[in-house]
This record gives C-alpha cells, structure tokens and sequence, in this order.
C-alpha cells in the first residue's frame, strides 16, 4: 500500500533557546536548582577577583608621581602608574633622542601611506606595490632612523624610494578618485596615449629617470644626523626586528618550501638541511650564535653591528619555520590542481604563482598569521642578550634610580599592549580568511 | 534509418576520411612504464589518427588512465617513444610545455581552480601562455560556455556549481587552448546519473566537429556511439582492440568476454 502525504508541513518558529539571550541563560545557567547555585557562586567568585583589580589597578591607583616613594606616599594600596607614564618614551622608543623622534614617527607614517593603497578596493597593481613594500621602504626607513652621512649605494636607494613612494600615492589618488592609474594619467598628460607602445614606454622611462634624478638632486642637500644602533630601542626596536623577520619570513618560507619539495636532488637536500637545523635549535640558542660565535669565525677586522648581526638570525630562524607551515599548505592543496594547471599550459611557475600559492596561502592564513604573532612575541628573546627592546625597557624602569622596584605595572603595561597588538593582528586574520573564501558564496 | 545507424555511419564516413588523409596525431611504440616495481603498461603501441575517436576501457589497475596521462606527460614513461603532433616525448620541458598547450585533458575530479571565477579559469590558460590579450580570451571564452551551455555562470565560482556543470567547465577550458586533441579520463565517473547525460551530450556535440579524442570510460553506449575504435586494456596489455560493433557484439578475446559480460 502507498503513502502519499498530501498536506505541506507548515514552517514553525525555533524554540526558544535558538538565537535568544534569556532562552541561553535559562538552558545553560538556571535550568536547575543546582545549577543556579552553582551559577551564583561562580558569578561572586568573579566578582571578588574584578574587584580586586579594579580597586588595585583603577581605584586606588596613582597616575602621576615623581618617584616610587611619592606614589607609596600617596597610596599604599593602589598601582603606581605614574612610573610607567613617566617611562613612556623610552618604553616606545628607547634611548633615542627625544629631539629626533619625529623621524621615527614619520618613518612609520610612510610605511602605512605606502601600504594603505593594499587596503583601497580601486587601485590597481597591488603586487608591485607590496613587492616594494618589501624593497625599497626598507632603504628609506633606515636612512630615516639611523641618519648620518650618505653613501653613493643609500643615496641612490632613499631616492628610488622616494619617487617610488609619490608614484604610489599619486597612483593610489587617481585610483580611488578617478579610478584611473598612473600610467594612463601619465601618458594622457604627456599625449603619449596616442602613439606606438614603444614609443609609450620610452615616455615613461623618460620621465621616471628625469624624477629620479630630480629627487637625486635633492637629496644631497640635506641629511638626517646620525642615531647609533645602540640608541635604538623600546617597541621602536621590537617593530624594526619584528617587521623586518615578518617581511623576510613569508617570501624565504615559500622559497624553502618550494625548495624541500623541489624534485632537484641538491636543492632538495640543501632546503632540508636547512629548515631541520633551525628548526631544531631554539631561538635563543640561534641569537647566541649570531652575536658571539660569529664573529669568532670571521677575518680580523671584519664585523657588522649586534643588531644586523640579530636581524639576520630572526629572519633565518623565521624563514625556516615559515617554510614548514607553507609546505603544509602546499601538501593541502590536491594533486589534481598541479595536473589541471599543467594541462592548459602553465609551467612550473606558473602553476605555482596562479594556481598552488594563491590557494595555498589562503588555506594557511592562520597559520601565517599565527607565526607572524609568534615572531613578534619572539621579539623580545633580544632582551637577554642586551639589546634594550620593549622587554628591556620595561625592566629598566625597576633599575631607575627613581622607580627602584617597580616590575609589576611596566609588566602589566607591557603584556596589555601586546596583547591589543597579537589580538588585532589575530582579528584581521579571521577577516582576511572570511573575506577571501571562494567556498560558499553567493 | 534509427538515429545510432545514422551515427554509425557518421562514424565509418569519418574513420574513412582519417584513414585517407592518414596525419597521424599520437604515436606510441614500445612504451613501458613501472611504478617502482609495479609494470602498468606492457610494450604498448598505438597510433592514433587526425580526427579519430577512441574509447579505451578495461578494469580499474588495467593502466588505461596511465596510458592517456602519458601523452601528455602527467606520467614519464621509462621506455619507449611517444610522438605527439610530430614532437617526441624525452626531458625537454619546453617540448613538454609545447604539447601540453596542443593537448587539451579533462579529469575525473574536474580540477577547475576553486580560487577562480568561472570566466577567469576559461581564460587563465590563453592569457598567460598563449599571450592572447584579455579581451579576446574572454570573447573565445564565452563562446565555449556557450557552446557547453551555460554561459550563464561566467562570473561564478567552481564550488557553486553542480557536478555536471562543473564538467563542462572543464571541458570548455580546455577548448579555450585550441588543442589538437582531447583526452578524457573517466570525465563521467564522479558525476550522478542525472549529470552524465548533459556532460556525454557535450561529448558528442565534440566528437561531432572532428576533433581528435581519447575517451577512458565505462559509458559503453557512448562509446558505441562515437567511437571509431575500441580498446580493451588489461594488466597493462592492450587486449583487444576493434571497431564498436565487431568489440561490442564479437569481442575474440576470452578477457574480453568476461569483461563485457559483466558491465552490459
């Protein structure tokens, strides 16, 4: 016998615990007597803990002060702020003179006018303008922090840079405003657009190597005075080590990682052995080496400064554990991909740069990001051996003559500004993985 | 005349015209390939005419996949020759490169890029190693997906279409790159019973504008429709190979036999 079911079953509403406030408390919280109990307690246990630290850390607090003792004077049960306030510029820049900070401040303003375009949905050729992120900015921002006389080499870098920078922006402008680039913009101002395309790229270089030499000019005519390493520090410092070790990781992890999985013998072997030497030695370890083994093993006469000596290291170390969360990424991505790329014609780097990486890299976003995370905190393993970074810094404050004893609010300090950082670089990940997924939508 | 006489005779109309004008497109000799110490394909020759249409099918581990991912070096035989369109199979990648453009494939698991919209996976190809501007890939581009039918979907995403549309995807990309031939592995295997028929559809329309095809599937009726020879691969032999007919309703050999009865 059949069964035909005549009726359509109607739609009815969710029960109440679905996607309301009151029907969550009540099934997961009070849906007891025991439990609300239980609730209760746990609600007064959190109660005196919040108090405790809003009395000591808000309440009771002292905010400004001229010594340790002062602030002992005023409260005796509240936190002395006061010492990490009055600590502040060295806590964010260290030892560097307080009249030339401003050059700190405004390398940092030019790296986010160079990045910001990235984030503008409008302007084209966002891969150019991040590869020079990653070589040119460097240049102009070392110039900025260090100062000092200029080699021919620096010279002829911080001016490319410079153009290069006005050209983003300039392009970044017309993108979003005209949405338009720089080259058309150009090339109709100069009523080159007409012409043959040989005849366009001789116009462009034209004007390239006259701005060059322009800014080249100009240049020469002034110069920074010049900051030592050794002055550097605070989060300044940890930015510079970090960013740079970020900035080096991603591109050095994919060239390893392509290289472990290279089917060339010796590049293989060379990769491998690589990756498993960092990766099985600590960092600290790593450190030690590049700043006392070193230069053991140099010729006489020959040294680079602690802080170059460090970067290098970070970077390496870094690279090399990128490389394996990229192979990880790589492995993800099926067979199949590799072989559908092969067949309309891609080689090897082709099917690598459109096909495997893009997908790659978006699968491990979180991982990206996780080690990026990782290497910022990682940052401050520098401390112990006597570069005065944020860490430092913050433990500096106990030793000044003024503040004697004072760890824990520097430490506080310290761990809340860290944790706004990795929180919001944690965030943004999340967003970058929503915003690029392909899966679902509609 | 029944519409599958008809296609017959289409058929034997094209085998005829192949044989006369004789460009032989694939020419295997003597291939051999191991993997490790496994022997998938046993001595095998074939040749393969402009404008033929070849069905090759056998039990799964026969080496039938193995045989058609060498033509365009997917696979490396370890010896033996392969010509295609005149250039020899060794370890020169840019001759490698070469034939893989002129050798258009369709997988199983469709392989479209999941990153790329619809329109962009038709025209990656042409772009980036015909050089062909933008503008006119996406011209030929659209053209394809309308001829697989659903130009519609251009500016979709792999993962938001259904098996079958998926497949015809993958077929119109390969178009895109103007191959001299076509080789399908198992384009049906992955697809519900209610998709196969719009992807064979697709097929046939193919077969039906003289392209060179090599067709690894189990869709026996297809393969009597379009084929101009059958092969039977077994252990990595080429068992037995026949026109449709003849291999459908005589097959000779005993491998055969079995087989046959067990799938019709």
């Amino acid at each position: 016998m059949g069964i035909v079911n005549a009726t359509k079953t109607p739609a009815r509403s969710a029960p109440l615990s679905e996607g309301s406030v009151l029907g969550w408390l009540r099934i997961n919280l009070f849906s007891s007597v025991a439990n609300t109990i239980l609730t209760v307690v746990a609600l007064y246990i959190i109660f005196l803990l919040v108090r405790g630290i809003w009395v000591w850390g808000i309440q009771e607090a002292v905010w400004s002060a001229e010594s340790r003792r002062e602030c002992f004077k005023i409260s005796k049960e509240g936190a002395c702020w006061a010492g990490v306030i009055n600590w502040l510029d060295s806590i964010f820049y260290g030892r560097y003179p307080r009249e030339e900070i401003w050059r700190i401040n405004v390398g940092g303003l030019l790296l986010v006018l160079w990045m910001a375009p990235l984030w503008i949905p409008r302007v084209k050729g966002k891969v150019i303008i991040g590869l020079t992120t990653v070589f040119l900015y460097p240049f102009l921002a070392g110039y900025f922090f260090s100062g000092g006389e200029k080699g021919i080499f620096m010279q002829v870098m911080v001016s490319a840079a410079i153009v290069c920078l006005v050209a983003i922006t300039i392009h970044a402008a017309l993108g979003f405003f005209a949405n338009s680039s720089l080259l058309q913009f150009l090339l109709r101002i100069t009523g080159a657009d007409k012409s043959s395309e040989k005849n366009q790229r001789n116009v462009l270089l034209g004007l390239l190597a006259a701005a060059f030499i322009g800014v080249f000019v100009w240049q020469m005519s002034w110069q920074f005075e010049s900051v030592t390493w050794t002055k550097w520090g605070g989060l300044f410092l940890t930015f510079v080590i970090s960013g740079i070790g970020i900035a080096f990781a991603l591109p050095g992890g994919i060239i390893l990682a392509l290289g472990r999985r290279s089917k060339l013998p010796v590049i293989k072997v060379l990769s491998t052995t690589f990756i498993e030497l960092f990766r099985s030695v600590p960092l600290i370890t790593v450190l030690f080496m590049a700043t006392t083994m070193f230069p053991l093993f140099m010729p006489d006469g020959f040294a680079i400064n602690k802080l170059v000596q460090v970067i290098i290291a970070v970077c390496l170390f870094n690279a090399c554990y990128m490389a394996e969360v990229v192979r990880a990424g790589l492995q993800a991505i099926p067979k199949g991909q590799e072989e559908g790329a092969y067949t309309i014609g891609l080689g090897y780097w082709g099917t690598m740069g459109l096909i495997i990486m893009p997908q790659a890299l978006k699968v491990m976003i979180p991982n990206i990001v996780g080690s990026f995370i990782g290497i910022l905190k990682d940052t401050t393993l520098v401390s112990i051996i006597g570069l005065f970074d944020i860490l430092g810094m913050l433990r500096a404050i106990s030793e000044d003559v003024f503040w004697r004893g004072l760890h824990h609010e520097p430490l506080l300090f310290g761990a809340a500004l860290f944790f706004i950082l990795c929180f919001a670089m944690s965030k943004y990940s999340r967003h970058l993985e929503a915003k690029l997924s392909t899966d679902h939508k509609d | 005349m029944t519409a599958s006489q008809k296609q017959d005779a289409q058929g034997k109309q094209a085998k005829l015209a192949s044989a006369a004008s004789a460009e032989v497109m694939i020419q295997l000799t003597k291939v051999n390939k191991w993997y490790s110490d496994f022997h998938v394909l046993k001595d095998i020759d074939l040749t393969v005419h402009k404008g033929e249409r070849i069905v090759v099918c056998g039990p799964s581990g026969s080496g039938k996949s193995t045989l058609i991912r060498c033509i365009n070096h997917l696979e490396e035989h370890q010896e033996g020759t392969i010509v295609v369109d005149g250039i020899t199979l060794d370890k020169n990648l840019k001759n490698i490169d070469h034939i893989r453009t002129e050798v258009g494939m369709v997988f199983q698991s469709f392989n479209l890029f999941p990153h790329l919209t619809i329109l962009e996976n038709l025209t990656l190809g042409p772009i980036w190693t015909r050089k062909t501007p933008k503008a006119e890939a996406q011209a030929t581009a659209m053209k394809y997906l309308e001829r697989v039918k659903i130009p519609e979907q251009a500016d979709k995403f792999p993962g938001q279409l259904s098996g079958g549309q998926q497949q015809r995807v993958a077929i119109a990309r390969s178009l895109c790159m103007n191959p001299k031939i076509m080789l399908f592995d198992e384009p049906t295997s992955a697809l519900d019973p209610e998709m196969i028929k719009e992807v064979l559809d697709v097929m046939v329309e193919l077969a039906d504008t003289g392209m060179t095809m090599i067709v690894v599937t189990h869709e026996m009726g297809f393969a009597k429709t379009i084929a101009d020879r059958v092969i039977f691969m077994d252990e990595g032999d080429i068992v037995e190979e026949n026109e449709p007919n003849e291999f459908f309703n005589n097959p000779q050999h005993k491998r055969t036999q079995l087989f046959l009865s067990q799938i019709l």
